[in-house]
């Protein structure tokens, strides 16, 4: 009897096919990007959707950048870069990105585009919500896939993927795009965030050949608003520890400022905004390093 | 997944699909040689599986369209999306096509332009306006398929109160 093997078909569907169309598609749509950075951390909440609009910004100083918001569920980058509840329009077999106020380039894709209201779930339409579990995370990554493959990204040096947080992520990402040029490892200075992060770094260095550019220290002390001065928020030398541990270098740190978080509620770069603020030149600076080692 | 035909030991092809009904398709393939026929019956969430994955049985007769599923298959997506973008739809020479072998471009038709053919009626709009943001196209979604089912093209206010206790507005 003929096993699965023998049988070179599929009976008519050729859904390998298809899927090999897919990739296509994805390969021919960035043929005009220079580099795909994945922004990624195993932890939520160390600031990685804001660091990744204002690398982006500071970046998009040399020439055109682009942003994938690649956390499906929890969109915030439309937000951040200001293009929130702005119409999409179609492009040639293709929809238009959002293009982000000011002097510069920076094209956006969000799931925040696309839904109705900022406190709109995701919610994808099935003929049952039960059992979603075996589904929702191929909607997702299938969104994902879409927003690298069906945007006119055009002419890029760098489309920076801002990853939601989970160990798995990075992993999701290559799947649907092989050619990741590097990623960038974001992590609080704090025990646990450290750890976490530590993980996903083995995790993404065991399973996958993606380079790992460097960790990025956020919140890494606190700048006084008054007089300048910056005080340590976390214990110093953990993130050291960790960087020798898993032999990636350290990009950078980059100080807590309230304004960062102030500039991503009104949609403004705080790169751009305030330029001679300590955080803003450490975010300068990483992008530099970014350049230098792509 | 390939299906075998045991007693001629042959591969068997694709020859219709039907569906989706209620979340369940129905796709037939024979065997070539020996004419014996087998239909696999999908539960609704193998056939939400396969919608995800971007691909579709029985294979693609025309070009999918951009950012199809995203478009298609978000229930809370931006009102105004299918006026600047334009519905995600076949040709009207490829349909018949589409409907015999694409069973999934129906599902992502059924979830996009259907919607749109459904008019509502001002005071029935303004009625949806008392909904918070984050619910409302979940709620409209439900009235409009309640609507369908029962034949109407339009939702008015007494298709509202008929529809109410069923979804508890």
């Amino acid at each position: 009897m003929q096993t699965y093997h023998d049988i070179t078909h599929d009976g008519g569907s050729d859904i390998i096919g298809q899927v090999n169309d897919l990739a296509n598609r994805t390969r021919s749509r960035l043929e005009g990007v220079d580099h795909v950075i994945a922004v990624m951390s195993g932890k939520g909440g160390v600031g990685k959707s804001s660091l990744t609009v204002n690398l982006a910004a500071a970046l998009a100083e040399a020439g055109p950048v682009g942003i994938i918001d690649g956390d499906i569920n929890g969109p915030s980058v439309g937000r951040m870069a200001g293009v929130r509840g702005r119409p999409l329009q179609r492009g040639a077999l293709s929809i238009l990105p959002a293009l982000a106020s000011g002097p510069s380039v920076i094209k956006v894709m969000s799931m925040d585009l696309f839904l109705e209201g900022e406190t709109s779930p995701v919610l994808w339409d099935a003929p049952t919500q039960r059992d979603g579990y075996a589904w929702r995370g191929l909607m997702e990554a299938g969104a994902l896939r879409e927003f690298i493959s069906d945007t006119e990204w055009g002419k890029l040096n760098y489309l920076l993927v801002d990853l939601p947080p989970g160990s798995d992520k990075l992993p999701n990402l290559a799947d649907v795009l092989p050619a990741i040029s590097g990623a960038i490892v974001v992590t609080l200075p704090s025990a646990v965030s450290l750890a976490v992060v530590g993980r996903s770094i083995q995790m993404a260095k065991e399973i996958l050949d993606t380079p790992i550019l460097g960790l990025v220290e956020n919140m890494s002390g606190y700048v006084c608003p008054e007089c300048g001065h910056l005080d340590e928020l976390f214990p110093t030398g953990e993130v050291e520890r960790l960087a020798s541990e898993v032999e990636v270098p350290i990009l950078g740190s980059v100080p807590f400022d309230p304004l960062i978080s102030t500039c991503a509620d009104q949609g403004r770069f705080y790169v751009r905004e305030y330029p001679d603020r300590p955080a803003a030149a450490s975010i300068r600076a990483i992008a530099d390093k970014m350049i230098t080692l792509l | 997944m390939k299906f075998l035909c045991m007693e001629c030991d042959e591969a068997m092809s694709l020859e219709s699909t039907d569906g989706p009904e209620r979340g369940s398709m129905s796709v037939v393939f024979g065997c070539p040689s020996c004419g014996r026929k087998i239909a696999m019956l999908t539960n609704a969430m193998e056939t939400q599986v396969v919608r995800s994955l971007g691909v579709k049985i029985g294979g693609r007769t025309v070009p999918s369209e951009p950012m199809e599923m995203v478009r298609g298959s978000l229930v809370n997506r931006r009102r105004n999306i299918s006026d600047t973008l334009g519905p995600v739809e076949t040709s009207p020479q490829n349909v018949e096509l589409e409907e015999s072998k694409c069973p999934f471009t129906g599902m992502v038709n059924d979830a996009f332009d259907n919607k749109a053919s459904i008019q509502w009626s001002d005071a029935a709009r303004r009625r949806m306006e008392r909904i918070p943001d984050f619910a409302r196209q979940m709620v409209m979604k439900g009235v409009e398929d309640a609507a369908r089912e029962q034949g109407l093209h339009e939702v008015t206010e007494s298709v509202l109160d008929d529809v109410r206790g069923r979804l508890g507005m």
